[in-house]
């Protein structure tokens, strides 16, 4: 009963007060459309430094009299490697008459393949660094039939510090935006509970409860959430469609965004309502 | 029904607003709190309904010691009570019927008897053919009539009215304390706020005068 109430009396103000409800939605929708651009910025980020980290592996060619599987076998059983490839030297000069296209023709100067056969060695996640690379790398130069290993070296070091730094800049920025978005919803709140005050102090005078008092509000914040989040989202998606005309590969992991901007907006709603109603409620 | 016991009231940097207040209402009373503006006749209704809290002394109405009452005991005892203003506070969005009916459904009412009683409440104060008037649309007595209508439309034991004649011209004056008055016949204790000597005069009921910030008079 007091539910329904509660609601229709929420229904009420926002068809009553239209004005005000359009005005606090576009700042709940602008404020988590720039908080959804900058999730979208940092998933990319993260998504590329995920890549260039995987990126990280050592290459090893071998002389032509080499073992192949029993060179393979010893490099798995080294700690910290976690797949070996095995590139022919056939495959070798495939791939690199792929990545020529249409200058391969230099390549018929040679009467015979000069490319060494080699092993494409990937790490695992805690030795991708310029130690581990070192490492692993001399215990493979120990092994027979190995005539050289290629490894970024101290480069995959300075790249990993710049992209710490980054991510650290990157959290800082979106606790900012996380923290600017909650105090602009609630203020935005606050001014809307503000403009209804005499309402409030009539339902107190007649008895009602502030359990009562807070539906109608909460509601509001719900539905404003609600749809905040879904505008937020449908920009969100506008200005991903642009910036793939300039980017390519942008990752967008749609529904997660959906999810995310309408559960984000009804988080911002309810408790920005609920701060603000309590003050008015003491 | 309402009792004051050297009740005081001080504001922060010792502004007294109320000093050493003691009387009794009984039951059925009508009573004037007469006083010159800022004399403390509203915050002395507003200890009444608890919306303040007296610094010293005890306050009983309807044999609960207001002070006790917790915070989710507050809106079932305004319940209890009407309070009437003398700007009104009507909800301007809402059409008269709307203002009236808002009071018992925001307490959970079910619709018909908020239905019946709204009925019964708009004929009594002969208020029924303008029940879809907004209060712009209203003159100040008819709204004053709705505010009467909407602390009435719950029964309430008593009547708490803080200068409700205020803002009115004399006829519409005369009109809202003679409704007070048949209201209080019925057995509703009134209490009402007021400057207005020569209106306490008129009417020959208990008056309780308080005079910087004390109880002077009451007879």
């Amino acid at each position: 009963m007091a539910l329904r109430i509660g609601i229709r009396e929420g229904m009420r103000t926002i068809t009553r007060h239209g004005s005000l409800f359009f005005l606090s939605l576009l700042v709940a929708a602008i404020s988590l459309f720039l908080l959804a651009l900058f999730s979208l910025v940092t998933v990319n980020l993260y998504e590329a430094i995920r890549i260039l980290d995987e990126k990280i592996e050592i290459i090893a060619f071998l002389d032509r009299r080499a073992d192949v599987d029993a060179l393979k076998g010893n490099i798995q059983k080294i700690k910290g490697v976690e797949q070996v490839h095995y590139i022919s030297s056939e495959q070798a000069l495939t791939d690199l008459r792929n990545e020529l296209q249409d200058t391969e023709g230099i390549l018929d100067v040679f009467e015979e393949n000069p490319l060494p056969a080699s092993f494409r060695i990937e790490l695992e996640g805690s030795f991708r660094n310029a130690r581990g690379l070192k490492d692993i790398s001399s215990k493979i130069m120990l092994l027979e039939g190995i005539e050289e290993t290629l490894y970024g070296g101290e480069l995959v070091d300075q790249l990993k510090k710049i992209t710490n730094g980054i991510v650290m800049f990157d959290f800082g920025l979106l606790a900012i935006i996380i923290f600017s978005v909650i105090f602009v919803i609630f203020q935005t709140i606050k001014l809307t509970i503000f403009a209804r005050s005499t309402e409030i102090e009539i339902m107190k005078l007649v008895g009602a409860s502030n359990g009562f008092i807070a539906i109608p509000f909460t509601f509001e914040g719900i539905v404003q959430g609600l749809l905040g989040g879904f505008i937020a989202f449908l920009l969100t998606v506008i200005t991903y469609r642009v910036a793939t005309f300039f980017f390519d590969n942008i990752y967008f992991p749609q529904w997660w965004f959906l999810l995310g901007t309408i559960l984000g907006g009804m988080f911002f709603g309810i408790i920005g309502s609920s701060i603000a109603i309590r003050r008015f409620l003491k | 029904m309402i009792t004051f016991n050297k009740v005081s009231k001080v504001y922060q940097r010792d502004w007294v607003a109320l000093q050493d207040i003691t009387f009794h209402i009984d039951k059925g009373e009508f009573v004037f709190i007469c006083g010159a503006t800022g004399a403390g006749k509203t915050t002395l209704l507003k200890m009444a309904y608890k919306d303040e809290e007296p610094t010293h002394g005890t306050i009983k109405v309807l044999d609960q010691n207001v002070r006790e009452l917790k915070k989710k005991e507050i809106p079932k005892f305004r319940r209890k009570i009407g309070v009437v203003f003398q700007d009104f506070k009507l909800l301007q969005d809402r059409t008269l019927e709307e203002n009236v009916a808002f009071s018992l459904e925001v307490t959970g009412t079910p619709h018909r008897e908020v239905r019946r009683k709204l009925m019964e409440t708009l004929t009594y104060l002969r208020l029924s053919h303008k029940k879809y008037a907004f209060p712009y649309q209203l003159s100040g007595g008819e709204q004053q009539k709705v505010a009467i209508a909407r602390a009435l439309i719950r029964d309430p034991y008593i009547l708490l009215a803080d200068e409700p004649t205020g803002n009115l011209d004399a006829r519409s004056s005369e009109e809202i304390t003679n409704i007070l008055e048949d209201i209080n016949y019925k057995g509703t204790t009134v209490v009402m706020a007021t400057h207005s000597i020569s209106l306490v005069k008129k009417m020959k009921k208990r008056m309780l005068r308080i005079e910087d910030c004390r109880l002077v008079q009451d007879k």
